[in-house]
């Protein structure tokens, strides 16, 4: 059983862009500053910064809980939203259903889930239509040697 | 680990721990301890920031001085294209090679071909890339050393190509060589530098292996004399010097103020200067974005080259002479054009080594102990006032509760928890209780 370390939780309000990206930002930040491996840092970043773009985009709220053992790195996503009904195709790439105008402002290309799973390990998601969705994302620390 | 070397040093005995250079610092590297400045070696990126500030002039480039040049027997400068911004509309290049060439130097190297051959490497290296984009230029040494430490996983995107400094100095050693009977020792290739980064770039190269260039003096350094000789009337060359310095005067300006100028398409070329956009920009390509830019050009100072910290001019001014140097400069003459295409295809422009992030000396223990000081830290963070006053030493609270939680300094250096530190630093600083004036 992998000893737990450290474990930060942040709030993410829904449909809020200006502020995406700062959570990433702040796990970026303490991150390095364990001195984790970079190129590990940087799979946790985008797996973060894609996650608070899709709360952003779909969801109520949400809370990102940051657990590091001394094993892995996970996020774990826990929303209020309107759920995903069929997760398959969510992960296929390119498959969205943002709105014109979240395209608009250049979100929405159906990337968003496929790229987490890609830099994840270990990678899944329960959602509840109606209710929201759980994404966990586990990277692991020796997975680059 | 190798010791790091820094572009400046700091006199401990001019130091008055005015504590302006902690302040502006961008990475955090100072500490003023008993009235010192101190420099954490690892977090220090060469930026010069704390060089412009210092109130007692304690801070100074570890630049070389014109009289040093006298150990080498054959001396050719290779000047920035900055240089050349720092003088009057009315002063050519060519004048200013001739100055150069006045102060004691043998020759004036032809440096806008190398800038010519590294604009071409980068282009075809941007064409080929594979990814990840955007690709990171890598001839301002800060913004190496910036990657480097703060953003280690993007030591990738730096450019694998050489600097055209390098380039330069490569050429300079190959081609007087084979003309001079001289030993490899005896040819000095000397960077005229808008900036003290440049010479720890030549001191100890971020890839870990040697320069070509022998050592840069700062263009603060020659400007009174080369002005003094572009004021008189044309200075007379010494017997049997090569005066190239017509050419010279037609080709100086051809390239960007530090050389990188990509024919590349113009949506996914991005320039920028300036730490703070810099900073802001390679947070976002951290995240993931930014991936349509395929190569960024990055200056730390503001303004580029011309705006570096051992130049003269005003930032403003000297970008208008470089406006005007541009808008005057002839068509490239067959012959640069020709020069440009036999050393592209004969030499190789890759870096030679590779950049990697910078170890800490915090390496030492493991993520068990890192993540308790880290914890540590936040309980003593919560003792401090979050003011940043500075006075225990350190550039803000998170960063004394950072050095205490690793044993670097002791909580009560704050004056907030112990009145003593009043005391201890009146001491210092020599400063009786305030009079009041009546």
């Amino acid at each position: 059983m992998a000893a737990e370390l450290l474990r930060e939780s942040y709030e993410i309000q829904g449909g809020n862009f200006d502020k995406a990206g700062e959570i990433a930002s702040e796990i970026k930040v303490i991150l390095r500053d364990l001195d984790i491996d970079a190129a590990l840092v940087r799979r946790v970043v985008i797996v973060a910064f894609e996650a608070e773009m899709n709360v952003a985009m779909y969801a109520r709220r949400a809370t990102l809980t940051l657990i590091l053992t001394d094993k892995d790195i996970s996020l774990e996503v826990r929303d209020e939203g309107p759920g995903i009904p069929d997760i398959d195709l969510a992960l296929q790439e390119g498959y969205s259903t943002a709105s014109d105008e979240m395209r608009d402002m250049g979100f929405g290309f159906g990337m968003g889930l496929p790229n987490m799973k890609k830099n994840s390990d270990d990678f899944c998601i329960e959602s509840e239509v109606g209710k929201g969705t759980l994404v966990f994302a586990r990277i692991r620390l020796n997975s680059h040697g | 680990m190798v010791e790091l070397k820094h572009g400046f040093k700091i006199d401990a005995a001019k130091c008055e721990g005015r504590m302006n250079c902690m302040r502006a610092c961008p990475t955090h590297a100072i500490r003023v301890k008993n009235g010192k400045a101190h420099l954490i070696s690892e977090l220090c990126i060469d930026c010069g920031s704390c060089l412009q500030v210092c109130p007692s002039k304690a801070i100074s480039a570890t630049t070389i001085s014109l009289a040093e040049l006298d150990d080498f027997k054959f001396k050719v400068a290779v000047a920035s294209p900055a240089l050349f911004t720092q003088f009057g509309l009315n002063d050519t290049p060519a004048q200013v090679g001739r100055a150069l060439l006045d102060l004691g130097f043998d020759a004036v190297w032809e440096y806008a071909v190398d800038i010519e051959l590294n604009d071409r490497a980068i282009t075809d290296c941007v064409k080929k890339w594979p990814g990840p984009f955007p690709l990171i230029s890598d001839s301002c040494p800060v913004v190496v050393r910036l990657v480097q430490v703060a953003y280690p996983s993007m030591v990738d995107q730096l450019i694998p190509i050489e600097v055209p400094r390098e380039i330069a100095g490569r050429e300079v050693k190959r081609k007087y060589l084979r003309e001079l009977e001289l030993k490899p020792e005896e040819i000095a290739a000397i960077y005229i530098t808008p900036c003290q980064a440049k010479s720890i770039s030549i001191l100890q190269p971020a890839e870990e292996g040697k320069s070509y260039l022998d050592g840069a003096i700062g263009i603060s350094e020659i400007y009174n004399d080369i002005l003094y000789r572009l004021r008189k009337d044309t200075p007379s060359l010494k017997d049997g010097a090569p005066d190239n310095t017509r050419e010279l005067g037609e080709l100086f300006h051809w390239g960007n103020p530090e050389g990188e100028f990509p024919s590349l398409s113009r949506e996914h070329y991005l320039p920028l200067s300036g730490l703070t956009d810099i900073i802001k920009i390679f947070d976002d390509i951290e995240k993931g974005k930014l991936t349509n830019i395929e190569f960024l050009e990055c200056h730390a100072c503001l303004g580029g080259c011309v705006g570096g910290n051992l130049t003269v001019e005003n930032l403003y001014v000297a970008r208008s002479k470089d406006l005007h140097l541009k808008a005057s400069m002839p068509q490239p003459t067959p012959e640069f054009e020709r020069e440009v295409a036999r050393r592209y295809a004969g030499e190789d422009f890759s870096m030679r080594g590779s950049i990697k992030p910078r170890s800490f000396a915090r390496d030492v223990v493991d993520l068990r102990e890192r993540v308790m000081r880290r914890k540590r830290a936040e309980e003593i963070q919560k003792a401090l006032p979050l003011l940043n006053c500075g006075l225990c030493g350190a550039p803000s609270c998170k960063d004394h509760a950072e050095d205490v939680a690793s044993g670097r300094a002791a909580i009560s250096d704050c004056v907030f928890l112990s009145k003593s530190r009043i005391d201890q630093l009146r001491r210092i600083y020599k400063k009786g209780p305030r009079r009041v004036k009546r």
